[in-house]
């Protein structure tokens, strides 16, 4: 390949967003996000599953999937959103291909599968993280806006 | 320029991506609302129930020919009660508790429902408050959730449907008559035979000896519901006592239920989404009277006589935006409830000695009915409705044959989406149609009423 002026500055803009990308571990999937949002879901109220995932797509819909970054953490009750047969599932699908992430808090899979007799079943959409509380805290410190609806 | 052709490309696949976010349409269909929970999004317990004040009227009509001439009409009078033809009635009144026991298992879910108003399930049977519904779904087998207790029974649209979406505020008659089910110990042929010294005002009156089926039964159920593009199929196989609610079986007989239905989904979620359905059922089983008119032997039996009881149907319903409508056809062939003696109120004496009217049934008979249904709504808030319904009694049996028809006109108002006005004005009409005009039959069933209906329904 020839090198020319252009070439090298593409390449060297690559690996800049690639150190940023790295820097922020957490959130790979939408570095230029303008805006950044987590929302809490830990509410054993059947009602809050819908009202998060609403939350979730009219902040896509008022900004567009390109300019914010939404994460919905899961833990306590609330990680039943994430059930792998969970009746919303379609709409986690719909979501996480815009773009949402899901995160789901291991201590709560723990309990949860103690009395279950077997950890839970998330659907393949959401990601375990250690603690669910201590994600949205990260999160928070990397200028995330905590929303609990 | 690129770049805001790029954005603009984007935001239009974004959009369109959205659009493509549909809400979750929990499973609405009969089967699947009321044995079924949104899984791992129901809550513990969820309480929730409707109430049902009404108000009927009649002209209050009297017999005008027969043993009974003069009397009180049976079909003039206000249900459950009988005693006036116009009042007002509380006519349910149900609280029921439904959810996922355990959350976290998703997999059984119950369904408890108890009515408190006064219709023919509280009436008959002793106590004021009576279990109509008590049962636990488990959903561990795809396409085979199974469903045990007393439940509704996979049968007719008009009976399936939750009665707190129904339209109007009385049942058709073919409905009323061939799959409200009354049991009875014998088929009302014995006030003829007692002496007329043992009969008396309510002495021998044949009376059902508990609650309406309220078209539930208790028993065992297997069905499911199967998505192919916008069509929904569903199943269901049901083996039940055949005997309602709140009593065990009789007769160490079975009811068989079999139940499928086909709808195209055009939008919407719960009992009033809309789609286009195609349904048919079918049920079977056999029915134990103590004591019943032989007509073979020509005498009164004491024996008990079991008898085949077999109904089945098929429909349509269609809604879509502003319009509704719905028809059934209905056929029944044994065990059809055969209203009462003369047209009078049971207990009633004869204005002659030795007869008390009672309620009859035809334990070999046969019937037929069917309904259409109208409705537009003309705003968000009101809604208009029309329909029409045939029911011919005793079809196998010429001078039993009556042939009820009512022209029902009705208007709702919403309130909100869970409190309405039901206001029903019945045309109602009923011949014999094999037998002559001045025939007392005739005279009698001349005498039945237009009826005006208010209700107001509230549902929590």
């Amino acid at each position: 390949m020839r090198i020319t002026r252009r070439n090298t500055l593409s390449m060297l803009f690559c690996l800049l967003a690639g150190v940023l990308v790295l820097a922020n571990p957490a959130r790979a999937e939408n570095p230029f996000a303008e805006v950044k949002v987590v929302l809490q879901i830990s509410d054993p109220n059947p009602f809050k599953q819908t009202l998060v995932l609403n939350v979730a797509n009219n902040l896509l819909k008022a900004y567009g999937p390109d300019k914010v970054d939404v994460e919905i953490v899961a833990f306590g009750p609330g990680l039943r959103l994430m059930f792998a047969d969970n009746v919303n599932k379609g709409r986690i699908a719909s979501l996480a291909s815009n773009g949402v992430s899901f995160s789901a808090c291991s201590n709560t899979m723990r309990n949860m599968g103690k009395k279950l007799g077997h950890p839970p079943e998330l659907t393949e959409n959401a990601k375990v993280v250690p603690a669910g509380v201590v994600r949205i805290i990260d999160l928070v410190k990397q200028g995330y806006v905590l929303v609990k609806p | 320029m690129k770049s805001i052709y790029k954005r603009t490309i984007l935001s239009a696949a974004c959009a369109a991506a959205l659009g493509g976010i549909t809400p979750s349409v929990h499973a609405a269909n009969w089967l699947m609302l009321q044995g079924t929970e949104p899984a791992g999004a129901a809550a513990r317990a969820k309480v929730w129930g409707f109430i049902q004040p009404e108000f009927q009227r009649t002209d209050d009509t009297k017999l005008e020919a027969g043993p009974w001439s003069g009397q009180s009409a049976i079909f003039n009078q206000m249900r459950p009660d009988l005693k006036s033809s116009e009042g007002f009635n509380v006519l349910r009144a149900r609280l029921g508790v439904r959810g996922e026991g355990m959350p976290l298992d998703p997999k059984v879910n119950y369904f408890l429902l108890a009515e408190f108003g006064n219709n023919g399930i509280t009436r008959q049977g002793g106590g004021s408050v009576k279990l109509t519904d008590a049962s636990v779904t488990f959903n561990h087998i795809p396409g085979a959730r199974v469903r045990v207790g007393v439940f509704k029974t996979p049968g007719s649209e008009e009976g399936l449907q939750a009665i707190h979406v129904f339209d109007y505020i009385n049942f058709t008659n073919v409905t009323n008559g061939l799959l409200l089910e009354r049991f009875f110990d014998t088929d009302g042929s014995d006030t003829y035979v007692t002496p007329a010294g043992n009969s008396g005002a309510g002495g021998s009156a044949n009376r059902p000896n508990g609650p309406v089926s309220a078209f539930r039964d208790q028993g065992i159920q297997v069905f499911d519901t199967f998505k192919k593009g916008d069509w929904e199929h569903s199943y269901a196989l049901m083996v039940g006592n055949g005997n309602g609610i709140t009593r065990g079986d009789n007769d160490n007989n079975y009811e068989t239920y079999l139940y499928w239905s086909s709808e195209k989904v055009f939008g919407g979620k719960g009992p009033r989404r809309d789609g286009w359905k195609l349904f048919a059922w079918y049920q079977d089983g056999k029915r134990t009277l103590d004591a019943y008119w032989d007509a073979a032997a020509g005498e009164f039996s004491v024996q008990d006589g079991e008898f085949d009881r077999t109904r089945y149907g098929i429909g349509t319903t269609f809604r879509k935006d502003k319009w509704r409508a719905a028809a059934e056809y209905i056929v029944a062939d044994g065990v059809i409830f055969n209203g009462t003696d003369g047209g009078a109120v049971p207990g009633a004496a004869a204005n002659g000695p030795g007869t008390t009217a009672s309620f009859n049934v035809e334990p070999e008979g046969e019937a037929d009915g069917w309904y259409v249904h109208g409705g537009y709504a003309v705003t968000n808030a009101l809604e208009l409705d029309v329909r029409y319904d045939v029911y011919n009694r005793m079809t196998d049996v010429a001078n039993k044959e009556r042939k009820f028809d009512t022209l029902t006109l009705g208007a709702q108002y919403f309130f909100n989406k869970k409190s309405r006005l039901i206001l029903n004005y019945e045309i109602r009409n009923a011949e014999a149609p094999n037998l002559a005009d001045d025939h007392n039959a005739n005279k009698i069933l001349s005498g039945m009423d237009n009826r005006i209906a208010a209700q107001v329904l509230v549902i929590f």
